[in-house]
């Protein structure tokens, strides 16, 4: 199951502003409360974090937002940020860089995720070539990839442990985001 | 003229008296202040007031134009209840498309900064896109900028403060024209902010040069939260991509992140004391751009 919150909409309700901009941390730490709630309440395995009606994004109010709910993650759900503009994603990626954190991204409307922040090229490969076979073994990843097993195995842990991936202890696959 | 260098002086005569006493600030003979120059005096102002001192005495521009240059950026709206003020003050209305891009806002919670950023955009984007000949893109760092620099206030001041954003030719050290958002509060400084966390790491070395080389060098923030630290850090970031210049004055000290058109010294020390903080953010037209 998917769960869709509109982080535009969360943001009127929890601070009265007439603008759309996410600043400040006390409105960071306000809209990730309601975030928070609102997946504790729906409890589905993937949340879409849409931002495309959101304005600006500083740095005080990403890091709220974005990476407390990343150090500190909501259960089994996933997370997946989606409708981010250029420079607001500049900005998530810096306090995701500062944490060496990493997140899935894609465009509004669903579409495939693209991991960002602090994301090896190796890992990026691993994630990708899984994505491109919908799920698999250690095994098939390694072939495909032409790594070693042990090799795979370790990226595909790293992966695990960056909440980009999912596995259930034999099977790893990308989360839907479509 | 009264802008971030000329600033030493006013900051020396400011700290002959006890802010108790009995003050005058003679304008008469302005010829131009910069936003730095005109919050800081509102800052000056600010710090008598919250001493508990006399309101000092502000003596208006005799120059036309200068006094409806200061009016026009409302430094006068919020003069009037910080100094005693003598001469002829013009009433202005707030004039659309004009180089002041925001005139003299006070910053006291999350919801000024709320409004400060809201309000810049549509302004920033004709001047940095328009005439400065910035990416489209870079008004959202600049909002982004301002924003962190005003929240320095809201998180570490424990007072109020004051933002102003103009756009200006700089002929005399750049030759071209440039944004500058200006930032300052009567506050706690930095020195005092990072105290308890970072004294002892710096030992003798402590005091208003060191704190400033902790926040603005190494990002270290009063907050044990490891998130913190990051605001300045991204004003830097963005100021690196444009060829901009950080200056941070606090307490006897002042840092700059100096670009290579400016000849600014890094760090200067045994300042004239003056109360709290002020930020300066130059951002120029890129080069090949008219102005």
């Amino acid at each position: 199951m998917r769960q869709t919150i509109r982080v535009e909409r969360l943001l009127r309700e929890s601070v009265e502003t007439p603008y759309c901009d996410l600043v400040t941390r006390s409105t960071g730490r306000a809209v990730r409360t309601s975030i928070q709630q609102a997946l504790a309440e729906a409890r589905t395995a993937v949340a879409l974090l849409d931002f495309s009606e959101v304005g600006l994004v500083d740095l005080s109010c990403a890091d709220e937002i974005v990476a407390k709910l990343l150090m500190d993650p909501p259960g089994e759900t996933f997370l997946v940020l989606q409708g981010l503009r250029e420079e607001q994603l500049e900005a998530i990626e810096h306090v995701l860089e500062h944490h060496d954190l990493a997140a899935l991204v894609c465009e509004s409307g669903g579409g495939s995720a693209r991991p960002v922040g602090r994301v090896s090229p190796d890992l990026r490969t691993a994630f990708f070539t899984l994505q491109e076979i919908g799920s698999g073994t250690t095994a098939l990843v390694a072939e495909r990839t032409g790594w070693s097993v042990s090799r795979t195995a370790d990226l595909l842990s790293a992966l695990l442990r960056l909440r980009l991936i999912l596995s259930d202890g034999t099977i790893y696959s990308v989360p839907a985001t479509a | 003229m009264l802008d971030d260098r000329s600033f030493e002086q006013f900051a020396q005569s400011f700290a002959q008296g006890a802010l108790t006493d009995r003050m005058l600030f003679d304008a008469r003979t302005a010829q131009w202040a910069s936003p730095f120059g005109l919050i800081g005096l509102l800052t000056a102002a600010q710090a008598v007031h919250e001493m508990g001192g006399p309101a000092p005495v502000f003596t208006v521009p005799t120059a036309d134009e200068v006094k409806r240059y200061w009016a026009k950026a409302g430094f006068f709206a919020h003069a009037a209840r910080l100094f005693e003020i003598h001469g002829r003050v013009p009433r202005l209305k707030p004039a659309e498309h004009s180089d002041v891009l925001l005139d003299v806002t006070p910053v006291r919670a999350s919801e000024d900064v709320h409004s400060v950023v809201g309000k810049i955009q549509e302004g920033a984007a004709r001047i940095l896109h328009g005439e400065l000949g910035l990416e489209s893109k870079a008004t959202m760092g600049f909002a982004m900028a301002l924003s962190e620099a005003c929240q320095n206030i809201v998180e570490h001041a424990g007072t109020s403060g004051w933002v102003a954003v103009h756009a200006y030719n700089f002929r005399r050290r750049l030759g071209r024209r440039v944004v500058v958002i200006a930032v300052s509060d009567s506050g706690i400084g930095f020195r005092r902010s990072l105290e308890a966390t970072q004294s002892r790491r710096f030992g003798d070395r402590w005091g208003d040069g060191a704190a400033l080389e902790a926040a603005v060098i190494q990002n270290v923030s009063r907050f044990r939260d490891p998130g913190r630290g990051q605001g300045i850090a991204g004003i830097k970031r963005y100021l690196s991509r444009w060829e901009g210049k950080l200056s941070i004055r606090s307490g006897t000290a002042r840092i700059a992140i100096v670009p290579p058109w400016d000849d600014d010294e890094p760090m200067t020390e045994h300042l004239a004391p003056f109360p709290g903080a002020q930020v300066q953010i130059v951002i120029p037209a890129q080069e090949g751009t008219a102005g």
